[in-house]
This record gives C-alpha cells, structure tokens and sequence, in this order.
C-alpha cells in the first residue's frame, strides 16, 4: 500500500499515547493520501467497464464521502491554517505517492483503502471519545 | 484225510492257475478311479487307473447313479477328458448331488469294477480365492500389529451353506523368498505380530472348502511397517481470534507424531518485514496454541504463521496462515443482563433489559465499537426472535405478553468486520400478569346485565311469544268472503267454486251483452300492444299481461266468464290504465279494506297491476302456479248499477303499515281489477290489490300489483263492501263503505244503486272504481277521477308510474259490462302467464 510508509501507530496504546494534534493531522494525511488515487480509480473503472453501474456510482459515492471527511475533520478540528503548511510539504510527497497508487493493481488498491479506512475510523473513535467521553463511549 | 483233501485241493487249484497262466487270458484287473476334478464348476472329470488287462482287449465304462436314486447312468463322454477318463458336461453335472461312480473293466472272459467312490461336486470344485485383502498396521503399547482382513470369494452358483471356508494366510518381508504361512480357521480376519519394523511385507490368502482344494493364493498385497520412527506429520492452524481487538491466540491441530514425542513451534513474520519470530506464549491459551500479548500484537498488518512439529526423525511445517488481526475481532458475550419492569402511569408496564460490554473490550475510549443483538422466544417456544439492538445497552420490550415466560439472550460483535460472540446465559422474562380489578369488575357486570336481560328476553318469548310475535310482524288477513272456503279455493276446481261462491251463470249469460253498450272499444292489437308493453316492461310482473283479457272479460266477461287467461279476454283489453293502486291494503285482518272487486278478467287487472308492482317484486306477478292458491275470496263484488266512477278511495283502506304486519300467507293485494265494463264501468277499480305478504313495506304498491301473485287472498280478507252513495254527477263515483271503519270513503254517487254492493268491475287511476251497473241504465263515460285521497296512498312511487300506464288505458279500455259478478278464480289461472 501507499500509505504503507506512513507512520501510523499500529496498536490502541500507542494511538492513545498520541497528542491529538498530531492523531488529527494524521487521519487528515491519511485521508489526503487518498483523495487522488480514489479519483483515479473512479477514472479507471469507467474506462474498464467491468464493474456494474452499482459498483461504479457506490466507488464514486466513497470518494465523495472521503473527500467530505476530510474537509469535516478539518473543520470540526478548527484546522485551516496548520494544516496549509502541512500539506505543501506532504503534496509533493502526496504526489509520489499517488503515482504509486496508480501502480497497484485493483484487488490490492482496494484491499489497501478497506485497510486505510478501518485505520481512520479507529483513529477517529478515540478521538471522539477523548473529546467527547460521554457520547457512547 | 483232511491232508489229502487239502492237497487235493491245492492241486486243483495249481492246475486251474497254470492253466490259465498258459492260456495267458483272464477277466480284467480291478480299475481304479484316480480323482474326480472340476476345472470350472460346470463340469467336471474323473480319471481311473486300469488294472491289468488280462491279456484281451479290455473295455471300460463308467456307471454312476445321483444320491441314492437307484437308477444308474453311464459316462456321458469319455473322450474329451482324453483315455480312461469321463467327462461329465454341464447337463450332467449337478452341484449339491453326490455320484456313486464305479468304473467297470470288461473283457471276454469276465469283468471286474472298481471300488465305488463318491463324489460330491462341490467338493471337487476348486474355489475361488478370497477377495479385497486390506492390510493395516496398529501400533499398541509400543508394538506394531499387522491387521489383514478379506472377504471370502463370491459364489456364482454355487451356495455353500453347509459348507464352510477355511483360510491360510502367508506373508514374507519383500526381500526374502521364503513365505510364512499361517492358517487362520474360518475368520476373515488376522493379526499378525512379530513383524520386523521398518520392513515391507507382502500378504497373500487363499481359501478352501472343507471337503475340497485349496483355492489358488490371492493377489499379494504389501505394506510396510511403521518403523515407529518417522518425521511427524504435518500440523494445521485451526484459527486466530481476538476477543479485545488488543491481544489475539492461534490454535493449531498436531498431526501423528510418527511414534516419537514431537514439538511443535509456532513461527511468524510480519507484513514487511523478513525476520521469523517465534510465538511468545505457548501457555496461557491452553496446549496447542500461541497466544499474542498486547505487545506482539499490530493492526493493520498481515502476519505470517506457521506451525513446525519436529521430533526425532525429522520435522513437518504447517501450511501457512495468513491473518490481519483487525478482522478476527471475536468479543465475548456481554455480561450483567438485567431486566427492569416499568410501570408507567396510564400505560402498560414493559420490560427494559440492560447489559454491559464484556469486560475485556474497551469500548470507553472508542477503539472497539460493539454492535448488540438480542433473541427472544417464549419458553415453550421454537424459534428465536432476533432483534438488532445497535450500539446502545439496553432495550426495551413493549410487546410481550403478560404472564407467559420468556427466554432471551444477547451477544455482539465489533462494528466492522469480525465474528458475533457467543450468547449470553439464558435469562429469563416474566411478565406478571396483572390483573387490574377495575377491568374485571367492569366485564363481571357487563356480563350479569347481559345475562339477565337475555333471561328476560327469553321468559317474555316464553309466555308471550305469540304475542310478540303478532306484535313484531302482524299477520297478513286473508280475505273474508263469505261463502268461500279457501281450502275449496286451493283445491277445487273452478266449478265448484263457483257453486261455493253460488255463482251462477258461468260462464256469464247474455246479460252481459247489455253491458256492452258503450264500450270502449279498446283494439286489440293496441292492447296487445299495450299489453306487451307492459309486458316489456315488467316482465316479471306481467303475467297478468293477460289482464287486459280481464279488461274484456269484465265488460263481458263475465259472460264470458273469463279467465283471466281467456281468450276473450285478450280482446278487449282495455287496460283501465288506472289502476288504483293501492286501496286495499289495509285488508289484513279486518280488511276493511278490502274492495274485492272481482275482476273480470283477471288480466286487466294484472295488467293494472303490472304498472303498479310495487318494490317487492315478490310476488312477483301471479304466478301460475299460485292460481290455484289463491283465495278465491277476494272477490267482493259489489254489484253496482250504475258504475260511473266510482272511486274508491282505497286510501282509506289505510294501507299502509297493516299490511305489512300480515305475514301469514302472501297476502297478495288483491286486486282485483274488474275489466272493465263498458257499459258502465268507466273506471275501473282496482280491486284488492293482493297483498302479498312479502314483507314489502310498500303498502299501496303492493296493492298494485296486479301481478301479485296470488292476488286472490283469503277468503276472509275479501270483503264485501257496500256501497255506499253512489254519486251520479258528472263525475259519478261510488262510495263505498267499509265494513269496517278503515279510511275514508270517497263518496261517490253511483246512480241507480239501489243495492248495497255493487260490483266493480275495475279500478282505475287507483282511486277510480269502475263498478259495474246493475242496471244498465247509466253508462257512465269511464272517466277518471284521480282520487285525490288515494294518491296519496297509493303510492309511492312505483305506483304512480302505474299510474302512467293505466292513464292511457282506459280510453282504450273498454268497457263491459260484466255481467258475471263473480270472478272466476280460474280464468286468473291463464291469465298468469
């Protein structure tokens, strides 16, 4: 996966341990990271037309979607300024990284993004409880 | 003496000897038979051995006789089997029967036979061998056991029931040449022991019958002998589970172990990264398992794993296993399920059942989401009710019912990818049932008045049922003629109601004929016309169509003495389209209503009636068959002398409301529509209109109906009425009395009445009595004189359109003057059509 070099923290202690700052501009990364590569894909399974309509307009509904959580992660989190600097060094990175995606084949780009997504949906829920304990947590 | 006997003897016998010694001929040396064999079952063989010859040629046959039958055979072939040999085909050769052969040696001088041999066929059978060897080897305590096992060979025709198999068994090691055998008995099994380990044997078994050959070996079948020293067998990785989404065990199945004690290691690598680590936990998770601490355990990534047993021989890896553990997520079941009963006010009470996360999952801090599901069925039950639930602990049951018992149970799984746990321990629900007194006093008096008034009911339907009853749905009155019996009516013939009515002159006489002046002649084809309009239209109802017959009849027809059906009534048909309607209801009981106007013709009236049918088509028009029902009564006549008009206000009758009291028999509203006399009658008055008992509300419609059927109700309904005035103006009508108060009268004068009935002959416009003159004197132009009273009884809708019809009518009507008064019920029988 592209995102593989990314230093994610892989275990609950370990994303706990993380300020949140840093866990919401990770999810925020994350998130970046796929943006392109979601639209790319779109473009691709068009092309092929192997997939049914079903799957295309759900694919496109999820790029949407990823494309929403970012900007409302962005704004719940009060992040415009910060996050600006941080992406100008992380785009050229972002491209490379694109560009990796575009490599992968589509079973492994998908396994990546349902991993990816489970990754951020996690992060997000600590997160939440760390903010907001008292909402199901 | 005894010495010279002797050797006088043994002279003799030297000399008989050398004798024959020097001839060099004797009978033939005993042959004997060598063996008897079968080569496939079928058939079979014996061989013997000649003796000696005796110096002549020799010949040889073989005799044989089947069991113990007396008879004897000789050898079928001798040839094929080749010299000295017999060969039994297969019509010869029978299984389960035993030869008494013997071999017979004959020559010139004597024969000489064998010694009898016995041989029975499926003993010389050489079986087949047995069959599916299979070899195993067992090792027990240390020892290794070699078990064979076969099957005896299939028997073709051959059954051998009373004879059993006995097996041998011969093994050798694969390198050596000399076999071991082993006679096994008559087991299809054997264990051998005292193998050498790590040696290939080969196995062979063959069989015999008790009384015959061995069979030939089976084929060899091989196996090598565990030498209790192998490398393990390769193990498998059962499963992966995390119950906490923070720790995850591996179980794996060991194979055999080859005889050695094995161990096994379990060997993993991460997504990544190239170095094996080895389980850190081969204990807390229980044998055969690795369990992974927080700090060996990642998301995310893909480990590796694989199982090594390794024992002194050698060693055996796993096949690898693949797993990300953020999908193997398998929590345990929830924990502390309560239930709450909630007693809201003004509301059911319900159950509200709570739980927690299993202890383990941290759910607090959000890293592991727990979804819950929970099943309920009633005790006695057989299928579990699933319900979702979410994320949320608790849930609330509304719908359960009181006092049954319940069963329910909860588990969950995390909300992404992973396994559902196990259920929670069965818990229990009841709902007491709760009994509020204020519904139960409620239903207990609901009940009580109930019951009490049903009592009630039933006491007054008891004593006083019958009047209830008379009260609830009063008879209909059947008509009142004297005179008349109404069983003669429904029986009798025509004749003799008529003499019961003392009619006389029927058919009518000529007098008639008087009447006839100033008729409306009423063409027939018009009537007919008229007729079958009416008959279009009411179809049903028309069977009085023939009314219009009346409608002649009455003028003459009683001359005539018409039938309703009459021909002669057809001819004239005036349809004195009036027909009064109702009037006459009221007949029941005291029918003082009732107007029996005969009606000539029965027809006319009917005819009147057609427009007159009333809601109920019920009755329907006179049916033909109730004719012969019909009261004859209904017949008042009056006997009118000069009928003008006469109009009867029938309304007085009433109508109406008593009527429809009068079940009883149909009362059919007579009415009797006289035809109309010409002569005087100018209109005619409807007569009774039958009531027919159909519970038809419609009073006066009913009347009408000229069709009711039965038009001609009880005798004692009919009435005579009297006539009271008749008025002769320039709208002559006749009064009519009631006989018995009912309604108003119009008054009318009838000129020249003198008497006290007068007949009407027709009613028409249902308040026009058309009576017949007695004298013929006044003719009255038929005119019509709506009554004003009648209208409004009579109908009611449908009566009027009668009316419509009988408007016409009447100019065309004609009139006659219906010399017979008395209606002959019979000629209502044609009518009715």
């Amino acid at each position: 996966c592209h995102t593989s070099r990314m230093a994610t923290p892989k275990g609950k202690e370990l994303a706990q341990n993380l300020p949140r700052e840093e866990l919401t501009h990770l999810i925020l990364r994350l998130l970046q990271a796929w943006n392109e590569p979601l639209s790319h894909f779109n473009q691709h399974m068009e092309h092929h037309q192997e997939l049914s309509d079903d799957s295309l307009s759900k694919a496109k509904q999820i790029s949407n979607m990823v494309h929403e959580l970012k900007t409302g992660v962005e704004k719940s989190m009060g992040i415009i300024s910060n996050s600006l600097n941080g992406m100008a060094s992380s785009e050229a990175a972002g491209l490379s990284i694109s560009n990796e995606a575009n490599l992968m084949s589509d079973s492994d780009f998908i396994h990546c993004f349902r991993r990816d997504s489970n990754k951020v949906q996690s992060y997000l829920r600590i997160l939440k409880c760390r903010i907001m304990p008292e909402n199901s947590c | 003496m005894k010495q010279r006997f002797i050797s006088s003897v043994q002279i003799i016998s030297l000399l008989s000897l050398t004798t024959v010694c020097l001839s060099g001929q004797s009978f033939p040396g005993k042959p004997k038979i060598i063996r008897c064999r079968s080569l496939e079952k079928e058939t079979f063989s014996c061989w013997w051995k000649p003796g000696s010859d005796g110096g002549l040629p020799t010949n040889y046959s073989l005799f044989y006789s089947k069991d113990s039958e007396e008879k004897i055979y000789e050898c079928p072939d001798y040839r094929t089997s080749g010299p000295n040999s017999c060969y039994f085909d297969k019509k010869h050769t029978n299984h389960r029967t035993t030869y008494n052969i013997t071999v017979m040696a004959t020559n010139e001088i004597g024969s000489n036979s064998s010694d009898p041999q016995y041989v029975d066929v499926t003993c010389i059978v050489q079986p087949d061998s047995p069959v599916d060897l299979s070899l195993e080897t067992k090792t027990a305590a240390g020892i290794t056991y070699l078990c064979a096992k076969w099957f005896p060979p299939p028997l073709a025709n051959v059954s051998s029931n009373w004879h059993a198999y006995h097996y041998e068994l011969r093994l050798k090691p694969e390198e050596e040449e000399e076999w071991e055998t082993i006679p096994v008995g008559v087991q299809t099994q054997y264990e051998v022991m005292r193998l050498n380990a790590g040696l290939k044997y080969g196995v062979q078994v063959r069989c015999m019958l008790d009384c015959g050959e061995w069979s030939e070996w089976s084929p060899e079948r091989q196996i090598q002998i565990p030498s209790g020293q192998s490398p393990p067998e390769k193990p498998a990785i059962i499963k992966c589970r995390s119950p906490e989404k923070e720790t995850f065990t591996c179980w794996w199945k060991p194979g055999s172990d080859g005889g050695h004690p094995t161990n096994y290691t379990l060997l993993y690598s991460k997504e990544g990264e190239e170095q094996i680590y080895e389980c850190p936990d081969y204990r807390t998770a229980g044998p055969n398992s690795c369990y992974f601490d927080k700090k060996h355990t990642s998301f995310w990534t893909i480990y590796n794993i694989t199982v090594k047993a390794t024992n002194k021989m050698g060693s055996n890896i796993s096949d690898p296993h693949y797993v990300d553990v953020t999908y193997i997520v398998q929590p345990d079941p929830p924990v502390n399920v309560t239930l709450e009963l909630k007693k809201p006010i003004n509301r059911k009470p319900y159950l509200v059942l709570t739980w927690f996360p299993p202890p383990l999952a941290d759910v607090r801090s959000g890293w592991l989401t727990l979804e819950y599901e929970l099943r309920l069925k009633p005790e006695e039950g057989e299928e579990w009710e699933t319900i979702f639930v979410g994320q949320q602990t608790q849930y609330k049951m509304f719908s359960l019912n009181p006092g049954k018992k319940y069963i329910v149970q909860i588990h969950c799984k995390p909300d992404h990818h992973g396994s559902w746990s196990e259920w929670s321990s069965e818990k229990y629900i009841q709902i007491p049932s709760d009994f509020r007194v204020k519904d139960m006093i409620v239903w207990i008096i609901v009940g009580v008045l109930s019951s009490f008034i049903c009592l009630i009911m039933s006491w007054t339907m008891v004593l006083k049922g019958y009047r209830m009853i008379a009260f609830i749905l009063p008879p209909v009155p059947g008509p009142k003629i004297k005179g008349i019996d109404t069983h003669l009516l429904e029986t009798g013939k025509s004749e003799e109601l008529l003499s019961a009515l003392d009619c006389h002159g029927f058919p009518p006489t000529s007098d008639c004929e008087e009447l006839l002046i100033e008729y409306l002649e009423v063409e027939d084809s018009e009537d007919q016309q008229l007729m079958q309009s009416h008959n279009n239209g009411h179809p049903s109802k028309n069977t009085q169509m023939t009314s219009k017959e009346t409608d002649s009849d009455s003028g003459r027809g009683s001359c005539d003495s018409p039938s309703l059906l009459s021909e002669k009534c057809r001819e004239s048909r005036t349809l004195p389209s009036k027909l009064p309607a109702q009037d006459v209801r009221d007949v029941h009981e005291n029918n003082a209503g009732k107007r029996g106007w005969e009606t000539q013709c029965m027809a006319s009236s009917e005819e009147k009636a057609l427009p007159f049918n009333t809601a109920g088509t019920k009755s329907s028009t006179w049916p033909a068959a109730q004719l012969p029902n019909i009261h004859p009564s209904i017949f008042a006549y009056h006997s009118t002398v000069d009928a003008h008009k006469i109009t009867l206000s029938t309304t007085n009758v009433s109508v109406a409301p008593v009527l429809e009291g009068n079940e009883e028999k149909h009362q059919s509203q007579y009415f009797t529509t006289e035809t109309l006399c010409e002569e005087n009658l100018e209109k005619q008055r409807e007569m009774e209109n039958m009531h027919s008992k159909n519970d038809q509300s419609t009073i006066q419609v009913k009347q009408n109906r000229l069709n009711e059927k039965s038009s001609f109700l009880n005798a004692k309904l009919m009435d005579y009425v009297e006539v009271h005035k008749v008025r002769q103006d320039e709208e002559p009508a006749v009064l009519l009395k009631h006989k018995e108060n009912s309604g108003k009268i119009e008054k009318y004068t009838v000129p020249g009445t003198s008497k006290e009935y007068t007949k009407v002959s027709t009613v028409v416009d249902h308040n026009i009595l058309v009576l017949m003159p007695e004298s013929r004197a006044q003719h009255t132009p038929v005119s019509q004189e709506p009554a004003k009273e009648t209208s409004q009884n009579l109908q009611q809708g449908q009566v009027e359109k009668n009316m419509s019809y009988c408007l016409t009518a009447p100019n065309e009507c004609k009139r006659e003057a219906s010399g017979s008064e008395y209606m002959d019920p019979s000629s209502f029988m044609p009518a009715f059509k």
